[in-house]
């Protein structure tokens, strides 16, 4: 059975995909760092202090999360990503999002050209109801269908 | 979000494809950020985009595209540290050499383009540039877009400007524009405190220990710190400030705060107290078997968990001169108690180029350091751990950053002078 959940878009776009699911902030520099660094194909989690995600597959992922955390260079970390074509598809947060993912996110979408999905203010409902490896439908108008 | 005639002339594109470009990006970051205006930047920016290593600073093609469109920042500003090139200070294998100057093949392109854009002079790269020997000091009150989350949370809270925690790129691209939007810790409403703090710890905490435990659990709010006015006084002096630089720097890496207030020490407690209280606020108590825990809880993350440390690196933030004395007073104090000539383990302590120029002027001193095998850089290393060789050493450190973002393990300031000095870590005895 699947559960419909409504949010606010920041960068519309249709996209379809598994989730990974994160209870507690997104490092996006630790969780990034290693990938980026050895120029792999696909990013693995390497944020030792996040037990749901090291070592978990984030590319091509929808990734669930209350916020993100962690550095500044959180923002040329997601330019990064984006440009290396190992971004996640969707960052989906239950909470407003934070200045360092909003900052990114929008830098990855002008100046890479590759929009990652965002939309925030899914609720703790969202956060709490949706698990690792869902099927995650996300639509331009905010609305998030998980299961 | 309302924009200004200009704004929207620029958005428009009649001031250049890549400006244009610059004010789609601070308009959709103000949106997101639920601001309603932007508003103009008042001081000097200070970044943290100083490595030419994507994931970490600006695509070499971004910086020539805004570079090739006469763009510049309408302030100077400062960056974080210098690229890990000073080899003769780090202790650095030819391999390890060849692989850093590959990692950082860029470097010199990308220092030149920063100086085209606006950095201050060729000396200002430090995460302290706060410093009085460095003087990019923001007055109170004063609109900011800085990035470096170490920086962000010093400047709010222990100088009481007012920044937003701007990530890489996005600082840049605000203070070429000029603007910044207004929301978040730009606001009263922000600047509040959604929880209190209770440190009942019997002694003062280890700074990086306890920030990241407040980190940990306040995430990006904004906390009210009571109880360390038992320790610290009231009086901001160096000592307090170097506690605060160190404390912030946890609290913003391990978590994501922009602001703290710490009950009659920091100009805004001094002056609202309890008042800067959300009505809602949560309380968090903390003693030391909280931050005894938190310590244990650190995994080892060397290849060989019972590997002999290799490598001691310290200054992430950057040290003060206060602090560069301590290391250099008790490192000497640990030698002669142990009888020896020299470290175990070789030693690099960072700071400000400006700070290291202040300490290396008493020569006597620098050489006895530089002797015992310790050695003093500008650097960041956490750059330095960047590099996939660097970061298969077995390095110890007290910066929690540092512990999180890469392989090293964290000790606390005492401890580490005893393995700095003996080699040997306690548990393994």
């Amino acid at each position: 059975m699947s559960r419909v959940f409504k949010g606010r878009t920041i960068l519309p776009r249709h996209v379809e995909g598994e989730a990974l699911v994160t209870h507690s902030g997104f490092n996006t520099l630790a969780s990034f760092y290693k990938s980026i660094l050895t120029r792999t194909e696909t990013a693995i989690c390497s944020d030792q202090d996040n037990k749901e995600l090291y070592g978990k597959r984030l590319t091509g992922r929808i990734l669930c999360l209350p916020k993100t955390i962690g550095s500044t260079s959180a923002g040329a970390t997601l330019d990064a990503v984006a440009f290396m074509g190992i971004a996640p598809k969707a960052m989906l947060f239950s909470q407003r999002i934070d200045s360092l993912g909003a900052a990114g996110l929008v830098i990855a979408d002008i100046w890479v050209g590759e929009r990652i999905c965002t939309i925030d203010q899914l609720g703790d409902e969202f956060l709490e109801y949706v698990k690792d490896g869902q099927r995650i439908v996300a639509n331009e108008d905010g609305t998030v269908i998980v299961g | 979000m309302e924009l200004t005639k200009e704004e929207k002339e620029i958005l428009e594109g009649q001031k250049g494809s890549v400006l244009q470009k610059v004010m789609k990006s601070l308009v959709l970051y103000g949106e997101a950020l639920g601001a309603e205006r932007l508003v103009d930047i008042e001081g000097p920016g200070h970044f943290s985009i100083p490595f030419a290593i994507p994931g970490v600073g600006l695509r070499l093609e971004m910086l020539d595209e805004l570079v090739g469109a006469g763009l510049s920042t309408k302030y100077p500003f400062t960056l974080d540290p210098k690229s890990p090139s000073d080899f003769e200070n780090l202790f650095v294998n030819e391999e390890q050499k060849h692989s850093i100057e590959e990692m950082l093949v860029n470097q010199d392109a990308y220092d030149k383009r920063m100086l085209q854009l606006g950095l201050q002079d060729e000396e200002a790269y430090t995460c302290t540039p706060y410093f009085p020997e460095v003087g990019n000091i923001p007055n109170k009150g004063t609109i900011l877009a800085w990035s470096e989350s170490s920086c962000v949370v010093y400047a709010n809270s222990v100088l009481g400007a007012r920044t937003n925690r701007n990530a890489a790129i996005m600082d840049i691209l605000s203070n070429i524009a000029g603007k910044t939007p207004l929301a978040g810790l730009l606001t009263d409403e922000g600047r509040r405190a959604s929880w209190r703090i209770e440190v009942n710890t019997t002694s003062l905490p280890n700074p990086q220990l306890l920030g990241a435990a407040i980190g940990m659990k306040v995430i990006e709010d904004v906390p009210y710190i009571k109880g360390l006015d038992r320790f610290l006084g009231t009086e901001m002096n160096d000592t307090s400030r170097d506690y605060l630089k160190e404390m912030g720097a946890a609290c913003a890496a391990i978590g994501a705060v922009g602001l703290y207030h710490v009950e009659y020490i920091t100009p805004e407690a001094v002056e609202q107290g309890g008042d800067l209280l959300l009505p809602d606020y949560r309380i968090y108590p903390i003693d030391d078997s909280e931050l005894e825990s938190l310590m244990e809880s650190y995994p080892i993350m060397w290849a060989d968990k019972g590997a002999k440390p290799q490598k001691c690196l310290i200054g992430c933030p950057h040290l003060s001169l206060r602090e560069l004395e301590w290391w250099d007073r008790n490192i000497h104090a640990a030698l002669r108690a142990h009888g020896q000539m020299r470290v175990a383990v070789n030693t690099v302590l960072c700071a400000a180029p400006q700070v290291l120029k202040e300490f290396m002027a008493d020569s006597e001193r620098c050489e006895n350091l530089k002797n015992v095998g310790v050695r003093l850089s500008g650097t960041c290393i956490e750059a330095y751990m960047d590099n996939q060789l660097c970061a298969r050493e077995a390095v110890v450190t007290n910066s929690n950053k540092l512990r999180a973002f890469t392989p090293a393990r964290m000790f606390l300031d005492e401890d580490l002078v005893e393995i700095i000095v003996t080699g040997r870590i306690e548990e393994e005895d």
